[in-house]
């Protein structure tokens, strides 16, 4: 009886057990196949007498990334030189630029959401803003900033705050009609008002324009320090391929593939934690 | 539950709401008695909604007053609370059921805001869920969470607003028995607005029927079917069965039929 009981639930008889890890073996097969093949194309590309003078061989890329990144004693808590000097100045400044985007984009976002006339009044200027391609104003934040940190960061922030600041807004106007005459009849305070309705039910919407503009920081970053700058990863892409370093060059790209993919797991995670009410809800109506 | 919660006694006196040239309201007078049932019945687009709006002080009338136990409102006044018809957009779900029934309670000492919470949730037949999410739950268990944030601010009045519209008939049934239950023993005032004839008239001690926009009332129904009413006995009572073609006869504006069999006869010969 037990037996038979135990063999009509699914995933949990032991003839079950196999199939199912055939079938995460198939899935990880199947996920390796395009990385493989890209490596190929990449060796391939590295082994060519023409092209494979600027093209380092995968290889030696990951072999210079270690040197350069990882190379340091306990002192230097196992940093290579190349990411004191440039990995994290490049990261502080993203860093930096983000969460001022963050903030100012979460804040004006919030406060254009809620009053139709102050949104009427700065609507203008926030198409013209958005509709600006940030790295044309690199020069001008250099003239009014000098060449310090603070033009790249500033740069960095006015170039990832368009998607924070226009999903602020949607998601604070999105809490719709129902919520808004719960707060009128249960008299609720201005301030619970706003950090009990109108932020929570817009987390969603401003966590998706967070996640769309961590990846344009990174951009950001890049194009931030390809002029005028003494360290820093952008800067590093220019410098080594003056100096016909193509290794270094190679690393400086596994580098920002890596933190790239790191940032997205980061982001995946604290999203599943704190929106796991969101994933419930929506679910319930699919 | 008992403290201080005498129920409150509710007059509209010639309300009348006017948005440009459209006169939604036109003049409505009617009285919802202290610690009874009463119902607000009418046909869509009857101005049902503008007027629950200036019960609760969310609106001003254009003319007439709103009496709240003698005196004139001018906001939300307290003692009230209120159920709305959707519960997915009147719940919050990124708060469990406790800290959604607690909401209102904000500024209340912790303990005795979860005590409240737990009352007003075992009155509801709802004890042991404060740890689920509303969208962990069904539709009806959803409504009941919202009923518990009404009953949690202990309400003198409890208004609802078309509050068993989104869920279905068995369901709707449940939880009319249960406002009642939860009428019978806390004795608050209980004012529904419903377009469902049966439900008014099963729920209700008086029923006040409103004409097409622009509103007037039609006819205030007292209903003296006895207490605790059931589902199938009173649904089956002759009295019942009168009462809702009456209401549905107002509703659609067809002249009362005539009693008796001799009538009938006398309408055959006409």
């Amino acid at each position: 009886m037990s037996v038979l009981t135990r063999a009509a639930q699914p995933g949990v008889s032991a003839s079950d057990l196999p199939r199912r890890s055939r079938l995460i073996g198939r899935r990880v097969v199947l996920s390796a196949i395009v990385p493989i093949l890209i490596l190929l194309v990449w060796w391939l590309g590295s082994l060519s007498p023409t092209k494979g003078l600027f093209i380092a061989s995968p290889l030696a890329t990951v072999v210079r990334t270690f040197q350069d990144f990882l190379g340091g004693n306990a002192s230097h808590l196992f940093l290579g030189t190349v990411a004191w000097q440039d990995l994290l100045p490049s990261l502080w400044r993203a860093t930096v630029g983000f969460w001022l985007a963050l903030v100012v984009g979460v804040v004006v976002g919030t406060a254009l959401g809620v009053k139709p006339v102050v949104a009427a009044l700065f609507q203008p200027l926030v198409h013209l803003g958005r509709s600006l391609p940030t790295p044309a104003l690199l020069g001008v934040f250099f003239l009014l900033f000098g060449t310090g940190d603070w033009p790249k960061v500033l740069l960095i922030a006015f170039g990832v705050i368009w998607p924070i600041l226009f999903n602020t807004i949607d998601g604070v106007q999105g809490i719709g009609t129902g919520r808004a005459h719960v707060a009128e009849v249960f008299k609720l305070r201005r301030r619970d008002v706003l950090f009990r309705i109108l932020l929570p039910g817009a987390a969603p919407k401003i966590f998706a324009g967070a996640r769309v503009a961590l990846s344009l920081s990174l951009i950001m970053m890049i194009i931030s320090e390809l002029q005028k700058s003494r360290n820093g990863l952008g800067y590093l892409l220019v410098a080594t391929q003056r100096n016909f370093d193509y290794p270094g060059f190679w690393s400086v790209l596994l580098v920002l593939a890596l933190i790239g993919i790191i940032l997205n797991i980061i982001i995946v995670r604290i999203e599943r934690r704190v929106l796991a009410w969101h994933q419930g809800a929506t679910s319930q109506h699919d | 539950m008992t403290d201080n919660q005498i129920p409150a006694e509710l007059v509209m006196t010639g309300i009348a709401k006017v948005y440009g040239t459209n006169r939604a309201i036109d003049d409505i007078s009617a009285t919802v008695p202290a610690g009874q049932v009463t119902v607000i019945v009418g046909p869509s687009g009857a101005g049902k909604t503008t007027l629950l709006r200036i019960i609760c002080g969310l609106d001003a009338p254009t003319s007439g007053q709103v009496h709240f136990d003698g005196a004139p409102i001018d906001g939300v006044p307290d003692g009230l609370a209120m159920v709305f018809q959707d519960y997915s957009r009147s719940l919050f779900p990124w708060l469990r059921v406790e800290a959604n029934v607690g909401f209102p309670l904000r500024r209340i000492d912790k303990k005795l805001r979860r005590s409240r919470v737990m009352e007003a949730l075992e009155a509801v037949g709802l004890a042991g869920k404060e740890h689920l999410y509303p969208w962990e739950m069904s539709g009806g268990m959803q409504q009941r969470v919202a009923i518990a944030r009404a009953l949690a601010c202990h309400p003198r009045l409890l208004v609802m607003d078309e509050p068993y519209a989104s869920v279905d008939a068995q369901t709707r049934a449940e939880l009319e028995d249960l406002l009642l239950t939860i009428q019978a023993t806390m004795k608050i005032t209980v004012l529904v607005v419903t377009h469902d004839i049966d439900e008014s008239v099963y729920l209700a001690d008086n029923i006040i029927v409103l004409s097409k926009a622009p509103s007037r009332v039609s006819e205030e129904i007292p209903v003296r079917l006895a207490r605790p009413r059931d589902q199938i006995t009173t649904k089956e009572d002759a009295e019942f069965i009168r009462l809702r073609a009456h209401v549905l006869r107002l509703l659609r504006n067809i002249p009362e039929a005539p009693t008796g069999a001799g009538s009938l006869a006398a309408k055959v010969t006409a």
